[in-house]
């Protein structure tokens, strides 16, 4: 394999609406993954808290912990050595721009990743005017909506995008034209989305081999 | 031989495609190796089904052996359909709003081409208990249960549900199918029953093939679900594609 493969969105434990893989390891050996930056499912559909101890648990390289930040007005910021954290804002109400998210975030000065549909654009814009270098990961942006996602790319320049779910004819190519392969992240969903699909379409992009690399790895996020 | 059942060219309305275009296609179906993809044209989907169908039936004749085409009913405009020089037809209850047990499909049913048909679970058009009445009335008509029911908790039902009808197989694109899915599905329903289509250009060609080139699955399985199975259904589908009954298009 001519570079390594980084999963910027993926899953362990169990969810409550289906029976998955609860470790991604053996899928990802099988489709060439190398580490895949992973949130307890727990912390996304029981308690944020216990699942993100869970998660600090799991000691192996190969994952690496994104913790469910839920913010809580009456607690200071959690000290965290992590890369990335994910916020569920419609998952667990709570205001996005909201004053203790917005200060957590600022104490933290970590990545942030949201769910499209956990948010809107213009929620994104107030965070990205309220905290200008705030480096945001959108996950899940999903194929029907690449001109907001477009028009986000450009106004929000440390706004990066998870391609998993870029599920239309050579979107992909259409925002790495736009916005340079450096904004673009590999990235799945698994197991409750797909794997295989992405992972076949990262090898077969029309871009440069070193573009191709980038986004493997991270885009310039990672 | 490598076919994908469920493809299409042209725009739709409520989302950007980079690509729609046929050359596209064809570019990426030689850089993956596909031999032969079913296309309906998304206008014949949408508003206007005979120029659609004449767009798709010139596609496939200026890219002779690659496109089959599926021929777009829609049951409001009653609009032609032809034997000869297509694959089959493709019917789109939620779109055109007509449940696909609805009689106004019978010259569909009665044609005795394949039928490629969207599936949605819960949809009231297009739940797969639908597809059931339908292969009751009409087990000669092969019958394609596109999307497998669409959403992931209308997977196994869908298997269930076709499990006794021969006739009807399960086409796997769609957004929410994932390769572990694809598995079980030709577990639960047998790899004989289950056909890869990736819904390109509406989604992109590469993610649904290799939904199911990467998916965990022995290679005899997979065989039959990239091509094998529609082969048999089709019988000659690289020879059925080309030709525009009525003769050329200007």
């Amino acid at each position: 394999m001519p570079y390594p493969v980084v999963d910027a969105h993926r899953l362990v434990g169990p969810v409550p609406f289906d029976d998955l893989p609860e470790d991604p390891r053996p899928d990802m050996r099988r489709l060439g993954i190398d580490r895949a930056y992973v949130t307890h499912s727990p912390s996304l559909y029981s308690d944020a808290r216990a699942g993100n101890e869970a998660l600090f648990r799991l000691d192996d390289p190969r994952l690496v912990p994104v913790p469910v930040l839920l913010p809580d007005p009456f607690e200071p910021a959690p000290h965290w050595d992590v890369p990335m954290v994910r916020l569920c804002p419609a998952r667990h109400r709570f205001e996005l721009t909201g004053p203790t998210t917005l200060r957590w975030l600022a104490e933290l000065g970590v990545t942030v990743a949201v769910d499209f549909d956990e948010t809107s654009p213009g929620q994104l814009l107030a965070l990205a005017r309220e905290l200008p270098g705030q480096r945001i990961l959108l996950l899940n942006p999903g194929y029907r909506r690449l001109r907001a996602i477009g028009e986000l790319m450009a106004a929000i320049p440390n706004l990066w995008v998870e391609i998993g779910t870029v599920n239309t004819q050579r979107g992909v190519e259409w925002l790495a034209g736009h916005f340079g392969a450096g904004r673009l992240v590999f990235g799945t969903g698994a197991p409750v989305m797909d794997d295989c699909g992405p992972r076949f379409l990262l090898d077969h992009l029309d871009l440069p081999e070193a573009d191709i690399a980038l986004i493997a790895s991270g885009g310039g996020l990672l | 031989m490598i076919l994908d059942a469920h493809g299409h060219l042209g725009p739709w309305p409520d989302f950007l495609i980079p690509d729609q275009s046929a050359d596209g296609m064809v570019a990426l179906m030689d850089r993956l190796g596909i031999d032969a993809i079913g296309i309906s044209h998304l206008l014949a989907v949408g508003p206007c089904a005979e120029e659609g169908n004449r767009l798709a039936l010139a596609a496939a004749e200026r890219h002779p052996g690659r496109f089959g085409v599926w021929q777009v009913y829609n049951p409001h405009q009653r609009n032609r359909l032809v034997t000869d020089g297509v694959w089959g037809v493709k019917i789109h209850p939620d779109v055109h709003q007509c449940a696909l047990d609805d009689r106004r499909y019978d010259p569909v049913w009665e044609l005795g081409l394949p039928v490629l048909a969207h599936g949605q679970t819960d949809s009231p058009w297009s739940d797969p208990g639908r597809f059931v009445t339908v292969a009751r009335r009409h087990p000669g008509v092969p019958l394609l249960l596109g999307h497998a029911g669409l959403w992931p908790y209308g997977f196994a039902r869908a298997a269930e549900l076709v499990g006794e009808h021969p006739n009807v197989f399960l086409e796997i694109c769609g957004s929410k199918m994932t390769g572990r899915w694809i598995a079980r599905l030709a577990g639960l329903v047998g790899a004989d029953r289950v056909v890869y289509g990736s819904d390109a250009c509406f989604l992109d060609l590469r993610v649904g093939f290799g939904r199911v080139a990467l998916a965990p699955l022995g290679d005899a399985d997979r065989a039959l679900i990239q091509g094998g199975n529609l082969a048999r259904i089709l019988h000659d589908p690289l020879h059925t594609g080309g030709g525009i009954p009525g003769g050329p298009v200007p």
